[in-house]
This record gives C-alpha cells, structure tokens and sequence, in this order.
C-alpha cells in the first residue's frame, strides 16, 4: 500500500476529512490536496459570523493544525486549478504544472455563488460571500453607519444581515419569496426567523423580486419588482451555490446537478470519488439522490469516501443536521420539515427559546431549535417514531425517556 | 484530603439531575453524572462560549448545545476536532462531590494519529 497515492481535487472541508480519516486508519501512501484557493484548508462556517465580525482570527479558522500536516506527511497544493482527471489513467492534470498520477482520486470542488450580472463602474461595492478573500474583502468593506443591501434571504444573507447589524451597519434584506427560509423550515417557522430579524433591526422585504442592480461613481442602486429603489453603499448577492462539476465534466463523469455517486461517494468510475457540497449521493433514508450544502455532510461524506477508497463498506445516511448562529441565537435543524411545515411547540417561540416537532402524522419527521441545541440529538434518534405531540411538546417529558420507552437504553444513565 | 479539594455538590443533587453547573474559585465547571461516575469539566466550552452544562449526555459523551461538538467524558477529547475540553479532577467521599479546582487537565490532541506509525 505504501506506494499509492491519493489526491483529492478540492481542499476545503470533505477533502480535509477525508485526509485524516485515511491517515486514522493506516493508510501510509501518498495524500496530496489540490485547492484553487491561495490557503491550506479551513473552515467556512466562521465567515459569515465570527470572522466577518472580527472576533475570531485566522487560527479559528484552521481545519488541519500544521503540526498534524507534518506528522502525517500531508502534501498541500493551494492556488492550482485541476482541469481534469484522465479516467484511464487517473492522472490529475493542473492548470500550470505537471499532472500528478493517482491511484485514486475525490472530488471535492464544493461550489461557487450564483451571480447575476451588475454592470456600473464600481464592481468593487458588489460582493459575494463563499471564501476566505471573500469575507475578508467584505470585512473590510463594512463600518457602522454604512447601508448595506443583501440580496436573498438564505442562510448566509441572514447570518449576514445578522452579524453586520451588531456591527452597527444599516441592513436591508430582500427576498423573492414571501417567507425567507420558508423552503426548507416551512411557513410557520419562516415566520420566527422574519421576526427575529425585523426585531433586531433588519429591514426584511420579503415577496420582493430584484429587478437590476447597477453600481454608480460612489454606490449601487438595487431596482426592486415593486418599483422601489435603494441606495446602498455595498451589496452582497446571496442566492445559492453552484456545484463546482467542470473538472468532473471534462473527466467523463455523470453530472446531473453535481457529480453523482452512490451512497458512498463512489462515481460510476472506478477510483473516483465525490463528497461534499458537490456530490450528489444516493440516500436510502430520503429514497433519491441528494445533494446537500451542509457542513455536517461534508464531513460524513469525507470520512465515508476515504473508508470506500481503503475497501471499506462506511455508508453514511445520518439524517441532515445543520445550525445557524445569528444575533444571540443558535438556530438548528435536524431531519426535514413536513409537508406542511406545521409544528409542535416544546418550549416558548415568543422567547426564542424552544424545539418545534416536524410531524408527519404522528412520525417525527424533523426538528428546528432555536436555542435548545440540547435536545437535537435526542430528536436525531426519535425521527421516523410515532409520538403524541401532547407528550412532545410536555416540557415535563424527558425526550430521552420516549427512546427508553420503545428500546433498551442506549443511553448513559 | 488537602485544601485544595472543595466540595461543590452532593451526590443525591447530581443523580437526580445528572448535570450541574457549579463556580468554584470563579470558575464555571460543569459536573456530569453517567454510567455511575461524576466528571468534571470547564462549563465554557472551547468552540463558541456556549455551555456544556446544558449539553446531552450520550454514550459516554457530553455534546455541547451549541454546534454538537462531542466531548468524551473521559478525557474531554473531540474526535471530530481533535481538541480537548479541560477537565477536572473529582473525588467523592460520604455523598459529598469534591473538585480540585488546581487539577485542571487538557489532555494532549493527537497530533500524530495513533494508526499512522
């Protein structure tokens, strides 16, 4: 085993992982990481909230500690573009260098934002946010007192309208929707998170259509479908991420939507692997494909490729899970809302403070918390069990106890 | 037993509970009870501040609120991480649960995994 190599195109989170995890369990070959970006690997989720406010540095950021990269004789390749594998002979090919010869290979291009087309002088008041250059630009682009316009209420435009607000900048939020975050929580819970931020001082324009942006000598004016138009001093578009699938394309991979893997990250060729925000991997538990934007995934994914690439049957089809942290509150999700989106209450929404029960029927189906991260791993281990939401939503019920109730304890008393 | 153990609970408050969030010398420390054993850690935890006081207990585990981060309560060591929660030490004697404050313990990350030799 000692003379194989390994190389994962891509050098953020899943190719990370999957580093150590091979390391974890013997592999002693060769592991090389190939990231576009000028920077060893790090961690995204600080960059719309911590880092953007100042309040972490760059270290907090680290994802693999130099020391460990030195023991482990990790090879690290930034600022290097792959333009495709060879499926044959599974040479990694580089925009600029010499191609390197793998035994195999993962796909880990993660993704870039969606943009739209802003025509104006100043392109420099137009950001985007995804990278580490990308929130240290913007970083250095927001002071108190400036007006800022976010361009779609997701997860980073509203992390983002968040930590900019305590940075005393003047946030306005539009959204097309009528509810922002409405897809993937539902109307009722869409509604909690509209009036945390119109309490915090965001201004939130939801059912508003973007028309143009343009930029003039010293701004941007956002043209809104309502015949409105604002001034603002900077932008940031958030509307979505595409799938990275160049490369892949160009190496004869099926892409449909991202690179397309089975439950395991393994494409339809042999020795090529995709995990992470770009891989669209077959899910028993959701019966289809799916392909998901979370750091949570990127981790399973990366540690569940490095095991198919060493032989070993490490599925991974844990129900998604991700958090959100905005003003004081931590925001999290496990498992997927209902049709409906209705939801039973533990706790109090008025005090943002409470877990609200996705139910299909009477099976749990999901949970969204706002500070009661605690009782995320509980809910992780009742989905798919049938509970009366009387007994759910009981503060009196101790969730852990409904698990007992149905099956020998697992947990630790 | 020296000064520098102090007593911070009684074992009947902690069985009933099974966490505690006690200060002994200014320090937050978060007491756990599971599998028959008490542990003590510092409550903040090292990610983002949040209390692991409020965290679930879970095979072996306490796992921070937070951001899930998973703490072995042997050793306070994230796997996922590779970083350490300090820990303390702690006796218990008559139905009393005593911390010794000065024994605050980071156990070492491993920096060279243990497979790769």
């Amino acid at each position: 085993m000692t003379s194989r190599t390994f190389v994962t195109i891509g050098a953020g989170q899943a190719a990370a992982v999957a580093a150590r995890t091979l390391r974890r369990r013997g592999f002693d070959g060769r592991i090389v990481l190939i990231g576009d970006e000028p920077h060893a690997p790090y961690q995204r989720p600080p960059l719309s909230k911590e880092f953007l406010a100042g309040s972490e540095g760059l270290d907090s950021l680290t994802l693999l500690p130099q020391k460990w990269l030195d023991n482990n004789d990790i090879e690290i390749v930034t600022g290097t573009t792959v333009t495709r594998v060879d499926p044959a002979s599974r040479s990694v090919e580089l925009d600029g260098a010499a191609p390197i010869l793998a035994d195999a290979v993962l796909f880990a291009t993660g993704g870039r934002p969606r943009t739209v087309p802003v025509p104006g002088p100043r392109p420099d008041l137009v950001h985007y946010l995804r990278t580490l250059d990308d929130a240290r630009r913007l970083q250095h682009a927001l002071a108190p007192g400036k007006r800022l316009v976010v361009v779609g209420a997701g997860f980073i435009g509203l992390e983002l309208a968040a930590t900019a607000t305590a940075m005393g900048v003047e946030v306005t939020v539009v959204e097309a929707a009528p509810i922002p975050l409405g897809g993937i929580l539902g109307e009722p819970m869409g509604q909690v998170c509209m009036r945390l931020h119109r309490s915090n001082g965001v201004d939130l324009r939801t059912g508003t259509p973007v028309d143009s942006i343009r930029t003039t000598a010293d701004g941007v004016l956002v043209e809104l479908g309502d015949n409105t138009t604002l001034a603002a001093d900077l932008v940031v578009i958030g509307i979505g991420i595409e799938p990275n699938v160049t490369a892949a394309a160009a190496s004869g991979l099926r892409v449909d939507n991202g690179i397309v893997v089975d439950a395991q990250g393994r494409t339809d060729l042999p020795n090529i692997f995709a995990a992470g925000d770009v891989a669209r991997r077959w899910s028993d538990r959701a019966g289809r494909h799916v392909r998901l934007e979370h750091f949570d995934n990127a981790n399973k994914q990366g540690v569940a490729a490095a095991n198919a690439m060493l032989g070993r049957d490490a599925v991974n089809d844990d129900a998604p899970w991700f958090w959100s942290d905005q003003y004081t509150q931590n925001l999290q999700l496990i498992g997927n809302r209902s049709a409906t989106g209705e939801v039973a209450i533990r706790g109090s929404v008025d005090d943002l403070d409470f877990t609200a029960f996705y139910l299909d029927g009477d099976t749990v189906c999901g949970a969204f918390t706002i500070d009661r991260g605690e009782d995320v791993m509980a809910v992780r281990e009742l989905l798919g069990r049938r509970i009366d939401p009387a007994v759910l939503t009981d503060e009196d019920t101790d969730l852990w106890d409904l698990l007992d109730a149905e099956e020998p304890a697992e947990v630790v008393a | 037993m020296t000064e520098d153990w102090i007593a911070v609970a009684t074992t009947k408050d902690l069985t009933r509970r099974r966490k505690l969030r006690v200060e002994v010398d200014g320090a937050a420390i978060a007491l756990f009870h599971a599998g028959g054993q008490v542990y003590a850690f510092d409550d903040v935890c090292i990610h983002q501040d949040r209390s692991l006081f409020k965290g679930t207990l879970w095979q072996g585990k306490v796992i921070c609120p937070g951001h899930q981060w998973q703490f072995d309560l042997e050793t306070g060591h994230e796997e996922d991480q590779d970083r350490c929660q300090p820990t303390y030490e702690v006796r218990v004697d008559a139905d009393t649960i005593y911390v010794n404050p000065r024994a605050r313990r980071v156990a070492a990350a491993t920096t060279a995994e243990e497979a790769h030799s």
